[in-house]
């Protein structure tokens, strides 16, 4: 140390007065980890993981033919996501400013790697066009992740429980065949019903390996919609399902020593969550990109 | 051995196996992406990219395992 701070006697004094409660701390957490061991058992109740994901009603509405109306808690956090995503664009919209601020930076952050990184990266041409639809997607399947990571009180008896709008198959296989839809569309409309259909032929094979490439691209046409669908689907609900099991470790191992380590665990794969929520939402707009974009100028 | 046990063997079995291709794939996926970072970092960019959707497609195969073995654990009879 070349240079003597005027005040640093006085830090010194406080530095060591905090070492004393720092080891008074860790000694307390060790004896309390210590007794816990010993304390009989967590509170004795069953825990079972599809509770987590199986739908009661909170406001019962009769059925319709075979579809059930009721509005379960899939569909308030389908509100919730479409609420937040309204408000976030409306404020985001009237406070513009050519100096943004941290959360103005944020949102154009998100918007430059949705156009620029995502539509921009895979679309050749059409960028402009199926911007929109790309955006949207992003926007939509970010926000309903990331709300499922927020505890809200929608459980069976109203407690905080997960639950993710795109944990719910019925959602992700909408939003896929829009993307299936949309593909179809931007195929069409570009090259005429005809030429579309004829470009999924190579043009230099023979003849029958031609009809089998046509057959084949078919069936992958078809498979995107289930993979794509059910990729976001399972992510969301292995996610949830591994977070209500290190959540609930004291209920299965009937200990609260092993349950208060294992919560080290639980902010671990937490965080991992975060990162799958954020990857996921990329990964099904890039893949409606690419499945768009290759409608656009598919030439075999 | 009644059904429920087989049901249960059946389920981690899927899970099992089916982990092992899409591991070994993502394994090879993300080396080769790091082995282009490195030899060329400009286009770093484009082959980070090109590797989440890589990661997308082949994640997806572990994924249906999953599923199957949600269905034999809660839907099969």
């Amino acid at each position: 140390m070349a240079e003597v701070a005027p005040g640093q006697g006085s830090t010194a004094v406080v530095e060591r007065r905090r070492s004393k409660l720092r080891r008074v701390w860790i000694g307390v957490v060790l004896v309390a980890l210590v007794a816990l061991l010993f304390l009989p058992g967590g509170a004795k109740e069953t825990f079972e993981v599809s509770q987590e994901f199986t739908l009661h009603p909170i406001v019962k509405l009769p059925k319709v033919g075979p579809v059930d109306l009721s509005i379960t808690k899939a569909v308030i956090y389908l509100w919730i996501t479409v609420g937040v995503l309204a408000v976030i664009a409306l404020v985001v919209n009237r406070s513009l400013k050519a100096q943004p601020g941290r959360f103005q930076y944020a949102i154009e952050f998100l918007y430059e790697l949705a156009h620029d990184g995502i539509a921009g990266s895979v679309m050749k041409s059409g960028c402009d066009t199926w911007f929109p639809y790309i955006g949207s997607v992003f926007f939509f399947v970010l926000t309903a992740n990331l709300i499922g990571l927020i505890p809200l009180p929608f459980g069976e008896h109203g407690q905080l429980a997960f639950y993710a709008a795109t944990g719910n198959l019925n959602v992700t296989v909408v939003l896929a065949l829009f993307t299936f839809l949309f593909t179809q569309y931007a195929g069409v409309h570009n090259k005429g019903p005809l030429a579309y259909v004829r470009s999924w032929m190579p043009k230099g094979a023979p003849p029958f390996l031609r009809e089998f490439i046509f057959v084949i691209h078919i069936v992958s046409e078809v498979f995107r919609v289930v993979s794509l669908s059910v990729r976001l689907f399972a992510n969301m609900v292995a996610g949830h399902a591994i977070l209500a099991v290190f959540f609930a470790m004291a209920l299965i191992f009937q200990n609260y020593a092993i349950a208060v380590v294992l919560q080290g665990g639980s902010v671990i794969i937490f965080l991992f969550e975060i990162f799958v929520a954020v990857i996921q939402a990329f990964i099904f707009a890039i893949l409606s990109a690419v499945y768009i974009g290759g409608a656009l100028e598919q030439e075999h | 051995m009644d059904a429920s046990a087989a049901k249960l063997l059946g389920a981690g079995l899927s899970m099992g196996l089916g982990a092992v291709g899409p591991g070994i794939g993502l394994g090879f996926l993300i080396g080769k992406a790091l082995e282009a970072i490195a030899r060329q970092p400009e286009v770093s960019g484009d082959v980070r990219t090109n590797m989440f959707i890589g990661i997308g497609v082949t994640e997806a195969v572990a994924l249906y395992a999953f599923v199957v073995a949600l269905i034999l654990i809660f839907v099969a009879k």
